[in-house]
């Protein structure tokens, strides 16, 4: 029964099938959405859907020059990254499927091992593009991991634990939102800039470098991308909402927050321009991190003037 | 068993035809146009006419594409490009031939450095006319040959694969 159990976690609720179904739905909303700002019509409900069932049906080409197990296994490993950090997080409202003292790290790293497969599979191969898909990828992933990582632990902090499972019953009564604003403005944007939607898109701005690091993968190996960054979405997503903006006790709550914070992203990305890659690199070490950790002062201040 | 297996085999080959008529992500290639023909394939992938509805988007990478738009008579520099672009992408692959240009060699027709059309050089599976065509015969032309993927049509037509069916459109 217990081995059973495990199976069912790992392969349909929190872990597999529910998690990639829930990303293809979520992309579909910020697709639509974003259509729906740009005056369009947009895409029909199953759009995400048939794009993966076509990418996976699809020639794949190894292109000559790369490694071919790296090129076959890199995605393989990313989607796992996004799959596994899904354990951690309390996905619809429910608690985490497993806890252990100091999870937040974990799942903080498990999420960034999409960007880092990214970065490494443009650079595993000779096209130029890819190149400087990677180098921008890598550029990204080190300016806001830092504020990324900050922002969420700024409510571990003042819960005192590392333990997400401990964070969320806390902020299931407080609103950090409020109290940590710049906090939550950074985790924000990080996510953006993690998911590389605009306007942080210029490691795959397809106006300047075709497509990136991705240039190169053609059918099962960018589906799978496609597939690990959905999953990306929804736990990031998850992530900031229930550490933010008050918790999520039912799956009504979650849908209605996450959906929310997918509302301002979207928003984010139609009103503003692709950033350069410079810009984005000070946007961050200048402005995020520095903000982030005058909050964190301002905290340890104020938790040592109130005990 | 073997019941089974037909079914099963007959039921991934719908799936994967439905997402493929689905999903057609296109490239646009310019082959030596006048830059008529690519402004309307340009016009006809703003929000105005909104392709997105169908899935149709336009990526940079032939890795990524199935459908490959082409334009003007092929110049004999941009044959060679013309050849290693459609190599280049993945299987199934799709060419439509866009604009008179395309079809025949167009006003270029009998041009020294001209080949005289997309066939020349690739397979082309869909042909536009006009000059240049509109944004909505355009659209006709990409979705008749999506059409044309459905078994049902496919059995009309048997030979009608390798040269490609003649998307009728009046421009
Ligand atoms: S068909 Fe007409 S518009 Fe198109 S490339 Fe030829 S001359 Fe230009």
């Amino acid at each position: 029964m217990d081995i059973l159990d495990k199976i069912f976690t790992l392969l349909i609720f929190p872990g597999g099938l529910f998690l990639l179904i829930l990303g293809l739905a979520y992309e579909w909303v910020d697709r639509k959405l974003l259509a729906q700002l740009q005056n369009r019509i947009g895409p029909r409900w199953f759009q995400p859907l048939a794009d993966v069932i076509k990418l996976l049906a699809k020639e794949e080409v190894i292109p000559e020059g790369v490694n071919p197990w790296l090129f076959i296994g890199l995605p393989i490993i990313a989607l796992a990254g996004s799959l596994t950090a899904a354990l951690y997080t309390p996905l619809v409202g429910l608690p985490p499927s497993h806890s252990f003292p100091g999870d937040l790290i974990v799942t903080v790293y498990l999420l960034s091992l999409l960007t880092l497969c990214m970065g490494l599979a443009g650079s595993n191969t000779l096209d130029r593009f890819s190149l400087m898909g990677a180098t921008r990828t890598l550029t990204q992933l080190f300016s806001y991991e830092a504020p990324f990582m900050l922002s969420l632990l700024g409510p571990a902090i003042v819960v005192g634990s590392w333990r997400i499972a401990d964070i969320t019953s806390y902020t299931e009564n407080h609103w950090l939102l409020l109290s940590q604003p710049i906090g939550f403005l950074v985790a924000l944007i990080g996510l953006i800039g993690k998911l590389e939607m605009p306007p942080l898109d210029a490691p795959e701005a397809e106006t300047e470098i075709v497509a990136g690091a991705m240039t190169e993968y053609s059918g099962r190996g960018y589906a799978l991308f496609r597939l690990a960054k959905g999953a990306e979405l929804v736990v990031g997503l998850t992530l900031v909402a229930s550490f933010y903006m008050g918790g999520m006790a039912n799956p009504l709550l979650f849908l209605l927050k996450t959906l929310l914070l997918l509302l301002v992203m979207v928003g984010l990305q139609t009103l503003i321009t692709r950033l350069r890659i410079d810009q984005t690199v000070g946007l961050w070490w200048r402005y995020g991190t520095l903000l982030v950790l005058v909050q964190w002062l301002g905290m340890i201040i104020w938790k040592g003037v109130a005990s | 068993m073997r019941l089974n297996g037909h079914f099963l085999r007959n039921t991934m080959e719908e799936i994967k035809t439905w997402a493929r008529i689905n999903s057609p992500w296109v490239l646009h290639f310019n082959s030596g146009s006048c830059n008529g023909c690519d402004i309307e394939i340009l016009a006809a992938l703003t929000p105005r006419y909104d392709l997105e509805r169908f899935g149709i988007k336009l990526r940079g990478s032939p890795r990524h594409a199935d459908v490959l738009l082409c334009t003007g008579g092929v110049t004999l520099q941009q044959a060679d490009r013309l050849r290693r672009i459609y190599e280049q992408m993945p299987e199934p692959k799709f060419v439509v031939a866009i604009g008179s240009c395309a079809l025949s060699g167009g006003v270029f027709q009998g041009c020294y450095n001209i080949c005289g059309g997309i066939e020349k050089v690739i397979p082309v599976n869909a042909y536009i006319p006009g000059c240049p065509p509109r944004p909505e015969a355009i659209i006709d032309g990409v979705y008749k040959l999506l059409a044309s993927l459905k078994p049902a049509e496919r059995a009309l037509e048997p030979s009608s694969h390798e040269y490609g069916d003649r998307a009728e459109v009046n421009s």
